[in-house]
C-alpha cells in the first residue's frame, strides 16, 4: 500500500455520544465484516465494556475503502478508551494518528470529555473533522451544536458532517471527509525504524502483542527489535493488522498501523508510549511523550476467605498480562489478613478490575476504601509515598504532608452554577475560571484528587440531575493539613478502616463514618462500640446493640424447605462478612467511607 | 405410621400479614376442591399403598370455613384407603368468627378431636389492624362452644409484636388465655413478609410496630408466664399441658414422614420433599386428570437430611437425640459439628446432657444463630 493512500484516524467523543456506533457503521459499510458477522459495537469486545457502554481497551481496525476517485484507501481506525482514567492511553492512541473524528451528540452538545479529548487531539496537531451524530433525534439541534463547537473549541464547522449512525444517514460523507481532509502519513520505509506502541494485549498462543504505528522504517517477521525505554530486545514472529480480528500481513510499512508479536511473554515489556526500533541501525531519538505507568488510585484487595489468597494472586497476575496499568504488591492487614495493595489509573479502572476478579475469577473480595498517594515529608528529611493510610508514620515524625490535586472541568446548565460551586467548595476546590457555552457554563477548579475519588462526581451528578459532565487532569502535589482517621470496633483499631482526611473534615467525617458503620454492622450476640479517633482522641462514638431476638416463626404446614432456604440465606450473608476480632463485619463496611454524605 | 396434612386454601378475607397460600374464593368452588382432594387421596394411595395414619391436621387458610360435612367427607375418604388409627390426633384450625356450637358439634362428630383457634389477641383494635375477621367476643363464644361440644384438646394462638400492641395489652390477652382451661398455646411473633399489605405499609412508613426492645420484653413475658400456669414449653413456639403436646407438629421436628394433601401442601416421605402447586384451579384440574400436581420436588440427600434432622430437632425442648443421630448417620454428632457445638456451648446458646443437645432459653431466643451452625 502506497503511504499516500493510508489514513490513520481516531474517533473522539463524550461518553454515549455514539463513538462505537459510528465505528460499527464504518466497519459495516466497508464490508470488513458482513452484516451477519456484525455484532453491535464490535470494538467493545469485553463483556464489561458492552455492559457499561464504554471502551476500556483501545482497539484498532483496518478498513479498505474505495474512494470517489476509484482508488483503494487503507483506513486505520484507532479506537480510544472513552474515560478520563485512561487519558494517557488516549493521548498515545491520538499520537498514532493524523486525524480524528470529533463526534458530538446533536441533542446534548459539547460535554467535558469532548473538550478534554479535543485538546489532546489538538496537542498532537491532528486534523479534526467535526461529526454531529444522532440528527434523527427529535431533540436534535445540529445548528446550535455547530455554533457551540465554533465558540468553545474554535473549529470551523461549515463542513461538519451531519449524520445518524443509527439510521446510517451521513456515513458516506464521513468516508469522503477522512480521505479528503486527513493527511496521509509521511514516513519513509528506508529510514531507521521508529514505531509507537499505543496498546498491548496478551494472546495465549502468541504471547504479549504490541499495537503499533510505524512512523519510519518497516517491520517484518524475523527482524530483531528493541524497546527503547527498557532496552529489551526480541525477534518478530508475526506482523499483522486487525480486521477486526487479527490477520497476519507480510510487513508493516511506514505509516501503517498493526500488531507485532515476538518472543515477549509479558505485557509489561510492552510499554504504552514506548518506541520500538531495530537492534542494528537503531534510530537515535525515540518518539516524544513516553512516560511510565502512574497509578492514581490505590486500594486494598483481600479475599473474604483467606485460603483464596493464592487464587487472588494468580488472578491478578493473569489480569496484569493484559493490563499493564494494573500494579499490585502484597500487603498485610491486621483486620483482613493477607491481600494486595493495588494501583489503578482511576476509579473506573479500579471498578473494572474488581468486577472482573469477582466475575471471571469467581473471587469474593473485600475492597478497602480507595486512596491516593500522599507525599509524607518526615522531620528527618526523608520523603515517603504512602498509599495505605495504615502506612503513615507517627505524627511526631511528620514534618508536613502533600496530596495530589487535579484540574477539574465541569460543564453544566446555567441553573446549576450555584450548586456546582457549592459542591466544589465543599470539596476543598479552588475556583479558577468560568466560561459560557450557550446557556451552559464551563467551570474550572483545582480540587484534591482525594475528594474526586471520594464522591465528587456522584454529588455533582445528583445535584445537577445528571446534567454535569466532568473531566480532570492531574495538577501536581500541594501541601495540605491531613490527619489519619482511625476506627475502633469493640475497642480494637481496625487498620483497614483507617483513612486520611483533611483536618477540617476529620470531625464530621468521623461522626458520619461511625453512624454509617452502625447501620452496616448487624447486631451480634454482644454490644459493639464503634469509635472514630484521631491519634488518641476519640471524636465520635456509636453503639451497635446486642441482638435481642432472632428466631424463625412457627412452621407452616411442614414447609421445611422454606426454613432451610432462610437459614442458608442467612449463612450466605455471614460468608460475605469478615471476622475482625470477635466482630463480624460485612464487606461493604470497608467502603463505608464512600457512602457517608 | 404417617401424618397427614390437609390444606384448605380458603379465607373470608386475607389477613394483612399473611403470606400463606389462601384466597377469598367463591363458595361454589368448595365442593370441586373436596372432590379434587378425594382424587389426590386415591393418587397418593396408589403411590404409597395403605398406611396407618396417626395424625391428621386441617390447616389453612381457614378450614373452619368448610361445612362440617365436607370435613366428614374428607376423613371418610382418607379412612377408606388409609387407616386412621383409633387414637389419632385430628386437628382443625379454626377462625373464631366462623364457628358456632352446632358446627363444632358436627365437627366433633366427624372425628375432629383437637381445635386450634387463631385468637391472636383480645384487643379488638389490634385484631382489626391485622385484618382479622373475628372479634374478642367471637373468640370467647368459640372457646365456650368448643368446650360445650366436648372438645378436650383446645389450642389457642397468641400473637405478639403487633402494630400498636403494648406489653399491657399482651398481658391482658395472655391472662385471658391462661384462664380458659384449655390445653395448648402457640405463640407467634409478627413477621412482616414480602408481598403482604403489611410490607407495603412498612415501606410507606405507616406500620407502627413496637421496637425491638419492646418485642423482646413481650417475648420474655409470654415465654416466662406460660410455664407458671402449667403450659410447659415443648418447642420454641409451643406450650402445652402435660400430654397435650401436638403430635402432628412434633412429627415435623422429629423427622417423621408426612403426606400433604391439597393445593400448596407439603409432603415428606421416601427422602423427598414435595410441594403441590399453589394454584387452586391447576390443582383441581390436575387431580381430576389423575396427576398429583407436584410443583417442586426436592430430594433430601444425606447432607440435607443431616442438616434438617438437627435444626428441626433443636426447635424442641428435648433437642437432638445424639443416639438417633448416630443411628441415622453412622457418625458421632461431635465429629460432624464439633467445632460449632463447642462454640455454641461456650456462648451458652446450647446445652448438652448425656443423651441430648438442646437449646438454652437464650438459644431459643436466638434460634436462627444456632440453627445456621448446623448447615454444612
Amino acid at each position: 500500500m502506497d503511504a499516500k493512500n493510508i489514513r490513520n484516524f481516531s474517533i473522539i467523543a463524550h461518553i454515549d455520544h455514539g463513538k462505537s456506533t459510528i465505528a460499527d457503521r464504518l466497519i459495516e459499510q466497508t464490508g470488513t465484516l458482513t452484516q451477519r458477522e456484525m455484532e453491535n459495537q464490535i470494538l467493545d469486545s469485553m463483556e464489561l465494556e458492552k455492559e457499561r457502554g464504554i471502551t476500556i481497551k483501545a482497539q484498532t481496525v483496518r478498513l479498505n475503502y474505495k474512494g470517489k476517485d476509484g482508488q483503494i484507501y487503507e483506513l486505520n481506525l484507532i479506537d480510544t478508551p472513552g474515560h478520563v482514567d485512561f487519558n494517557y492511553e488516549v493521548s498515545r492512541s491520538l499520537a498514532a494518528c493524523e486525524g480524528a473524528l470529533l463526534v458530538v451528540d446533536a441533542a446534548q452538545g459539547v460535554e467535558a470529555q469532548t473538550l478534554a479529548n479535543v485538546y489532546l487531539a489538538l496537542e498532537h496537531d491532528l486534523e479534526i473533522i467535526p461529526v454531529i451524530n444522532k440528527i434523527d433525534l427529535p431533540s436534535a439541534d445540529p445548528e446550535r451544536v455547530k455554533a457551540q463547537i465554533e465558540d468553545v473549541i474554535g473549529l470551523d464547522t461549515s463542513e461538519a458532517v451531519l449524520c445518524s449512525a443509527k439510521t446510517g444517514i451521513g456515513i458516506d460523507r464521513i468516508f469522503d471527509e477522512i480521505v479528503d481532509k486527513i493527511p496521509a502519513p509521511s514516513g519513509k520505509d528506508d529510514e531507521p525504524l521508529k514505531a509507537l506502541i499505543f496498546d498491548s494485549y496478551f494472546d495465549s498462543y502468541k504471547g504479549a502483542i504490541a499495537h503499533v504505528r510505524v512512523f519510519e522504517g518497516m517491520i517484518k517477521p524475523g527482524m530483531k527489535l528493541k524497546m527503547m525505554s527498557t532496552g529489551k530486545t526480541f525477534e518478530v514472529t508475526d506482523t499483522g493488522c486487525f480486521r477486526p480480528s487479527p490477520v497476519n500481513v507480510d510487513e508493516l510499512c511506514a505509516g501503517q498501523v498493526g500488531f507485532v508479536a515476538g518472543s515477549l511473554k509479558n505485557v509489561k515489556d510492552i510499554r504504552v508510549g514506548d518506541t520500538i526500533t531495530t537492534v542494528q541501525n537503531s534510530t537515535k531519538e525515540p518518539l516524544p511523550g513516553y512516560r511510565g505507568v502512574t497509578p492514581m488510585v490505590y486500594c486494598g484487595l483481600y479475599p473474604v476467605d483467606s485460603s483464596d489468597y493464592d487464587n487472588l494472586k494468580d488472578s491478578l497476575e493473569k489480569l496484569q498480562l493484559n493490563d499493564a496499568a494494573l500494579v499490585f504488591e502484597p500487603e498485610t492487614s491486621i483486620a483482613l489478613g493477607f491481600g494486595f495493595r493495588c494501583g489503578f489509573l482511576g476509579l473506573l479502572h479500579m471498578d473494572v478490575v474488581q468486577e472482573r476478579l469477582e466475575r471471571e475469577y469467581k473471587l469474593k473480595l473485600i475492597t478497602t476504601a480507595p486512596s491516593v498517594i500522599y507525599h509524607i515529608y518526615k522531620t528527618n528529611g526523608e520523603m515517603l509515598k504512602v498509599a495505605n493510610p495504615s502506612g503513615l508514620p507517627p505524627t511526631t515524625e511528620i514534618e508536613h504532608m502533600e496530596e495530589p490535586f487535579v484540574k477539574a472541568t465541569v460543564i453544566v446548565p446555567n441553573d446549576y452554577i450555584g450548586a456546582v460551586m457549592e459542591i466544589s467548595q465543599e470539596k476543598r476546590g479552588t475556583f479558577i475560571s468560568m466560561d459560557y457555552i450557550d446557556n451552559r457554563v464551563m467551570l474550572t477548579y483545582t480540587i484534591p484528587l482525594n475528594e474526586i475519588i471520594y464522591d465528587y462526581f456522584d454529588k455533582l451528578k445528583s445535584t445537577t440531575r445528571g446534567y454535569a459532565s466532568l473531566d480532570y487532569e492531574l495538577a501536581g502535589y500541594q501541601q495540605s493539613k491531613l490527619v489519619k482517621l482511625d476506627i475502633l470496633l469493640n475497642g480494637d483499631m481496625v487498620d483497614a478502616l483507617s483513612t486520611i482526611v483533611h483536618i477540617d473534615r476529620a470531625q464530621p467525617r468521623g461522626r458520619q463514618l461511625a453512624e454509617k458503620l452502625k447501620e452496616i454492622i448487624p447486631r451480634q450476640m454482644f454490644e459493639i462500640p464503634i469509635q472514630a479517633a484521631i491519634g488518641n482522641k476519640i471524636i465520635a462514638r456509636e453503639t451497635v446493640r446486642a441482638m435481642r431476638k432472632d428466631v424463625l416463626s412457627k412452621c407452616y404446614g411442614g414447609d421445611i424447605t422454606r426454613k432451610r432456604k432462610l437459614l442458608e440465606k442467612q449463612k450466605e450473608g455471614k460468608k460475605r462478612m469478615k471476622s475482625v476480632g470477635s466482630v463480624e463485619v460485612p464487606q461493604e463496611a470497608f467502603m463505608a467511607i464512600l457512602k457517608v454524605d | 405410621m404417617i401424618s397427614v396434612y390437609i390444606h384448605i386454601p380458603f379465607c373470608l378475607a386475607k389477613c394483612l400479614y399473611c403470606d400463606f397460600p389462601s384466597t377469598a374464593a367463591e363458595k361454589n368452588i368448595y365442593h370441586k376442591y373436596i372432590s379434587a382432594l378425594r382424587q389426590e387421596i386415591k393418587l397418593k394411595h396408589q403411590q404409597l399403598g395403605s398406611l396407618f395414619v396417626d395424625t391428621v391436621y386441617f390447616g389453612g387458610g381457614t378450614p373452619s370455613l368448610l361445612p362440617a360435612e365436607y370435613i366428614t367427607e374428607i376423613l371418610t375418604a382418607l379412612n377408606s384407603l388409609f387407616y386412621i388409627c383409633a387414637d389419632a390426633e385430628i386437628t382443625l384450625e379454626a377462625n373464631p368468627g366462623t364457628v358456632n356450637l352446632p358446627k363444632l358439634a358436627a365437627l366433633k362428630q366427624s372425628g375432629v378431636n383437637r381445635l386450634s383457634f387463631g385468637v391472636q389477641s383480645t384487643q379488638n383494635i389490634l385484631l382489626k389492624n391485622l385484618g382479622r375477621i373475628h372479634t374478642f367476643e367471637d373468640a370467647k363464644k368459640a372457646v365456650n362452644a368448643a368446650k360445650k361440644a366436648d372438645f378436650s384438646n383446645i389450642s389457642l394462638d397468641l400473637m405478639y409484636g403487633l402494630p400498636h400492641q403494648t406489653l399491657v395489652m399482651l398481658q391482658e390477652s395472655t391472662n385471658w388465655i391462661l384462664h380458659q382451661n384449655i390445653q395448648h398455646v402457640s405463640i407467634y411473633g409478627l413477621q412482616v413478609e414480602d408481598g403482604t399489605p403489611f410490607a407495603e405499609m412498612q415501606k410507606a412508613g405507616t406500620l407502627h410496630l413496637p421496637d425491638e426492645d419492646a418485642v423482646e420484653t413481650m417475648y420474655d413475658y409470654v415465654t416466662d408466664i406460660l410455664p407458671h400456669y402449667g403450659f410447659h414449653r415443648y418447642e420454641i413456639a409451643n406450650f402445652a399441658k402435660k400430654g397435650f403436646e401436638s403430635r402432628h407438629n412434633t412429627g415435623y421436628w422429629q423427622d417423621k414422614p408426612y403426606i400433604g394433601l391439597g393445593c400448596a401442601a407439603h409432603s415428606y416421605y421416601n427422602s423427598k420433599r414435595t410441594y403441590n402447586t399453589h394454584d387452586l384451579y391447576e390443582y383441581i384440574r390436575s387431580c381430576n386428570n389423575g396427576i398429583i400436581p407436584v410443583f417442586t420436588e426436592e430430594i433430601i440427600d444425606s447432607k440435607a437430611w443431616m442438616e434438617e434432622f438437627c435444626f428441626l430437632a433443636l426447635r424442641t425442648a428435648q433437642g437432638i437425640n445424639k443416639n438417633s443421630f448416630q443411628e441415622n448417620f453412622h457418625r458421632d454428632i461431635h465429629t460432624v459439628y464439633g467445632k460449632n457445638i463447642t462454640e455454641l456451648l461456650s456462648q451458652k446458646l446450647l446445652a448438652e446432657n448425656t443423651t441430648h443437645l438442646f437449646l438454652t432459653p437464650l438459644g431459643m431466643k436466638l434460634g436462627n444463630a444456632v440453627f445456621e451452625k448446623f448447615l454444612l
